[in-house]
C-alpha cells in the first residue's frame, strides 16, 4: 500500500497541473440552460406545431386584455368599477430588490465607490427601462435587506421604507428623483444622446400629482428641505432600531454627500452643456439668454 | 466608429492578457493601487453603420436626401465628428426664436414649484373643510339619535297601548251587549251603535259632572287659605 506524504496532496497536485480559471475555460453549469425548442421539426413538420387551426390563435394575435369582438366590452358597458382607471397611463416603475443590487455589487458590475443613478444601473444590466412603455424609472424593494451589507449612494425614483432603512443603516445615502420621459430616455443612454450632439435639457419638474411624493422627507424626495431628511433619518434609525453611522468622518464622505441639481441630469454635467464623444470635449454655452434658461 | 470601438476592444483584451502572462506587471498595478476593484465598464453597441471616412453630405447638391440638410442632422453630424464636421457650434444651441418659444411654452405648460405647492396646498385645504364639514353633520346627527331612538319606542309602545286599550274596550262593549239583549250581537248592526253612542253619551255626562265638581271645590278652596294665614 502507498500513503502519500501530505493529506489531499494529490489532490493538490491535479490542482496545480490544471489550466487556471479564466474566460476561455468558463462555462455555464452542466443543466443550467435550456435549449430553446425548435417548432416544425420531425414527424409533424408540416403541421400545425401544436397551435391549432387558423386564426388569432395559430397567429399568436390575440387582441388587448378586455376586447369582446367589437361589441361594447363590459367595462364599457357597466362602468361602475374604478379599478382600472387610467391603467394604460399609470407610471411604470420597475422593482430592484436590494438582494439584486447586491448582486450587482458583488459582482463588481455596479461601482459602490461612485454615485449611483439610473445610468450605472442600466450599463450594468441590472435593470431595464423602457420610457416609451410608461416607465418612470425604478423603485427599491426590500427583499433581500437583512443581507444587504454595501455602503452607497444611490437615486432611485421610488423606494420602500424598509429599502430606506437598509440602506442607511449601512452608512449609505439615498435619494428619490423625478425624470421626465424626455430625461429618462437621455439618462438611460447617455452615448446615444451625446452622439445626437444636442445640448443637455433641463429635468423637468414632476407634476403636482408627484410633487407631493418628491417633497416629503420621509421619502428622501430629491425636492424635500436637507434639514427635514436629517430628522427624518433619526426617525427612521429608532423606529428600525439601529445606530445611524456617522457619515460626516468617513472615508467616502464626498462620495456619499454627492447630489444632483434639481435641474441636473447627469452628475457632474449641467444641463446646456454639449458633450461632443468624436474629441471627447464638452461645450458650454456663452450667451446670456442661454445660460439664464438652462440655469432657471 | 465601429472600427475604432473593435480596436479599442481588442487593445483591452491585450492589455489584460498581458496582465495575466506577466505577472509583475499585476502585482506592481496591483501594489500601486492597493486593492483594484475590477468594474464592468460600459459596453456601447457598435453603430451599424461603416464609417471608415466621414460622410458629409453636400448641402447645394440635389441628390442628397432632405433630411440630411436639417439642423437636427447637422447636430448629429457634429456629434458624429467634432469639429471636423465644419458645422458652426453655436449652432448646436436653439436660437433666439427658438429659445423664446421654448421659454414660452415652458411658462404655459410647467409651472414653477411655488405655485405647484400653493395649488396643492389650496386643493388639500378645500378637501379637509369639505371633510370637516361632513364630520360636523354626522356628528351632530350622531349626537340626535339617542333621543330619537327614545322617541320611536315610545310612540311604538303608546301604539301598542292603544291598541290593546281598543280592543279590551270592543270585548267590553260587546259583553255590555250582550248583557243587556241577552245575545251576541253583530258589531256592525245599527242596535249594537246605538248602544255605543248611548255608552258614550253616558261617559260625556259623567265626564262633565266630575269636572263641575272639581271646579267647585277649587272655587271653594281659595277662600280658606287666606283665612288659614290670618
Amino acid at each position: 500500500m502507498s500513503f502519500t506524504k501530505t493529506p489531499g496532496g494529490k489532490a493538490l497536485d491535479v490542482l496545480h497541473n490544471l489550466p487556471r480559471l479564466s474566460l476561455v475555460n468558463l462555462r455555464p453549469e452542466p443543466g443550467a440552460k435550456k435549449s430553446e425548442k425548435r417548432r416544425g421539426r420531425g414527424q409533424h413538420g408540416g403541421n400545425r406545431s401544436g397551435r391549432g387551426h387558423k386564426g388569432e390563435r395559430q397567429r399568436g394575435t390575440r387582441p388587448r386584455l378586455g376586447f369582446e369582438g367589437g361589441q361594447t366590452p363590459f367595462y364599457l358597458v357597466v362602468p361602475k368599477y374604478g379599478f382600472n382607471e387610467g391603467h394604460s397611463r399609470r407610471p411604470q416603475y420597475h422593482p430592484l430588490s436590494l438582494k439584486r443590487l447586491q448582486y450587482l455589487i458583488d459582482l463588481g458590475r455596479v461601482d459602490p465607490t461612485q454615485p449611483i443613478d439610473l445610468t450605472q444601473l442600466v450599463n450594468a444590466r441590472g435593470v431595464t427601462v423602457q420610457p416609451l412603455k410608461k416607465d418612470y424609472g425604478v423603485q427599491l424593494v426590500d427583499e433581500g435587506a437583512d443581507i444587504f451589507a454595501a455602503k452607497i449612494n444611490i437615486e432611485v425614483q421610488r423606494a420602500s421604507e424598509g429599502a430606506i432603512a437598509a440602506i442607511e443603516r449601512n452608512g449609505g445615502i439615498i435619494t428619490t428623483s423625478f425624470y421626465d420621459p424626455l430625461s429618462l430616455e437621455i439618462l438611460i443612454k447617455p452615448v446615444p444622446f451625446f452622439m445626437r450632439g444636442q445640448p443637455i435639457p433641463k429635468r423637468m419638474l414632476p407634476g403636482e400629482d408627484m410633487v407631493p411624493y418628491y417633497t416629503n422627507a420621509e421619502n428622501r424626495g430629491y425636492l424635500a428641505d436637507p434639514e427635514k431628511i436629517q430628522q427624518a433619518r433619526q426617525v427612521l434609525a429608532q423606529k428600525y432600531g439601529y445606530i445611524l453611522p456617522d457619515i460626516s468622518k468617513d472615508e467616502l464622505y464626498h462620495m456619499l454627500a454627492m447630489r444632483k441639481d434639481v435641474r441636473q441630469i447627469f452628475f457632474g454635467l449641467s444641463p446646456g452643456w454639449v458633450v461632443n464623444m468624436a474629441e471627447k470635449k464638452i461645450l458650454k454655452p456663452t450667451d446670456e439668454k442661454l445660460l439664464k434658461y438652462y440655469s432657471s | 466608429m465601429a472600427a475604432s470601438m473593435l480596436c479599442r476592444r481588442t487593445a483591452a483584451t491585450y492589455r489584460t492578457l498581458n496582465g495575466i502572462s506577466s505577472s509583475n506587471a499585476v502585482l506592481s498595478l496591483n501594489s500601486r493601487c492597493g486593492f483594484l476593484l475590477q468594474t464592468a465598464s460600459y459596453n456601447p453597441k457598435p453603430l451599424k453603420l461603416n464609417l471608415g471616412e466621414s460622410y458629409i453630405p453636400d448641402k447645394n447638391s440635389e441628390k442628397t436626401p432632405e433630411w440630411q440638410k436639417t439642423a437636427r442632422y447637422d447636430r448629429k453630424l457634429f456629434g458624429r465628428y467634432g469639429s471636423a464636421s465644419g458645422i458652426d457650434p453655436a449652432s448646436l444651441w436653439p436660437s433666439k426664436e427658438q429659445l423664446d418659444r421654448i421659454i414660452a411654452e415652458e411658462r404655459e405648460w410647467n409651472p414653477p414649484l411655488e405655485v405647484m405647492l400653493k395649488n396643492i396646498e389650496a386643493r388639500e385645504r378645500e378637501e379637509t373643510e369639505k371633510r370637516l364639514a361632513k364630520e360636523k353633520i354626522i356628528a351632530d346627527n350622531m349626537a340626535k339619535m339617542p333621543k330619537m331612538v327614545e322617541d320611536w319606542r315610545r310612540q311604538k309602545r303608546e301604539a301598542k297601548q292603544k291598541q290593546k286599550e281598543e280592543k279590551t274596550r270592543r270585548t267590553w262593549l260587546l259583553a255590555q251587549a250582550k248583557e243587556r239583549f241577552g245575545f251576541a250581537v253583530d258589531p256592525r248592526s245599527p242596535k249594537f251603535l246605538e248602544m255605543v253612542a248611548e255608552i258614550e253619551k253616558e261617559e260625556k255626562m259623567r265626564k262633565k259632572l266630575i269636572k263641575r265638581r272639581m271646579k267647585e271645590e277649587k272655587m271653594a278652596a281659595p277662600i280658606t287659605p287666606p283665612a288659614a294665614s290670618s
